[in-house]
């Protein structure tokens, strides 16, 4: 780890914290529509949300998720090829992301009435 | 092009086992169960692209180094445990993790040894007390330099010449409030360092 705390000043470590607080709810989003495995999460991740994320980051995060009941993990052994672990939301998962979910959108409705007067000064 | 072959394959094994050493401290099945999921996406993210040698090397390159995500699964996992577990020696057994990893760590782990150490001290010397009640307790010795030294005896040897118990039997009340009081105080500076340790790296427990 590094010790130093990401500077203020800096827009892209702004930006990256942002995006690093998103990804507990795109995770649990993402597993909203039915059980996937890792690669398929990532995969989803990629195309549906513009969060850039690391593979290296959302393994051990989905352990964590697992580990506060939020998912439930799965292994499913294939015919050919090597077994898949499988994550789905838990009920606890479903009452989780359904809180965040509403807590995201009243915050970014009150974030975009905030920033409204800047959309009208753009050039 | 390089076509997917021995090499690769010792790549990617190279990799896992990496990972797997610096993953000692999980249960034997728990770090198992990370390196299949791993070794499942390395392939399948190789094959992807078109499973040649630079795809696998890609995949790995991808994951990130085998230390740096060790860390990641070993950090939460320590952190987690001794969050829930609240005891003094897991607290001390994820602070040694986080001392090797930081600065910071190292300083909490100083802390809270210094914190744990003087708190057992207060209960040892509460509890030697009625055992050895003219050697243990809370001294003062008289030291070279004018200075009285204070200090808190366990009963054994004898009490050096000049040197005088604080607080008698006192020391039997005192010592256990005071040693609880202070391991409580240090399990709290601990678990809010860890807390805080979570937070900044977006490794937060929400339940």
């Amino acid at each position: 780890m590094t010790d130093r705390a990401p500077d203020p000043e800096s827009p892209d470590k702004w930006e990256v914290q942002l995006r690093k607080g998103c990804l507990d709810l795109a995770i649990l989003a993402v597993l909203w529509g039915g059980r996937l495995y890792g690669l398929e999460i990532l995969r989803r991740l990629e195309s549906d949300s513009d969060l850039v994320v690391s593979d290296g980051t959302v393994y051990p995060l989905l352990g964590r998720l697992k580990d506060l009941g939020l998912v439930l993990a799965e292994w499913e052994q294939l015919e050919a090829g090597h077994p898949r672990k499988y994550y789905s939301l838990t009920p606890a998962g479903e009452k989780r992301v359904r809180d965040m979910a509403a807590t995201w959108t009243r915050f970014s409705s009150s974030m975009s009435r905030l920033l409204a007067p800047l959309e009208g000064e753009k050039k | 092009m390089t076509t997917t072959s021995d090499d690769a394959q010792q790549k990617t094994e190279a990799y896992l086992g990496r990972l797997r050493r610096r993953l000692r401290g999980l249960r034997d099945e728990h770090a198992g169960e990370i390196v299949e999921e791993l070794r499942g996406h390395i392939a399948e993210k190789a094959a992807a692209g078109g499973g040649t040698a630079e795809a696998v090397s890609a995949a790995l390159a991808a994951l990130g180094s085998p230390e740096e995500l060790a860390s990641q699964y070993m950090t939460y996992e320590l952190m987690a445990r001794a969050e829930v577990s609240r005891s003094p020696l897991r607290i001390l057994e994820s602070l040694f993790r986080w001392a090797s990893l930081s600065i910071a760590g190292f300083f909490v782990l100083m802390g809270t040894i210094a914190g744990y150490g003087v708190g057992g001290a207060f209960l040892l010397s509460a509890a030697l007390k009625p055992f050895h009640p003219r050697t243990a307790g809370l001294w003062s010795l008289p030291s070279s330099n004018d200075c009285m030294d204070i200090s808190l005896r366990l009963g054994f040897g004898s009490a050096p010449a000049g040197s005088h118990d604080l607080l008698g039997l006192w020391i039997v009340p005192v010592g256990i409030v005071v040693g609880c009081g202070l391991v409580t105080l240090t399990t709290r500076f601990a678990i809010w360092c860890a807390k805080q340790y979570r937070r900044t790296h977006g490794l937060e427990r929400r339940s």
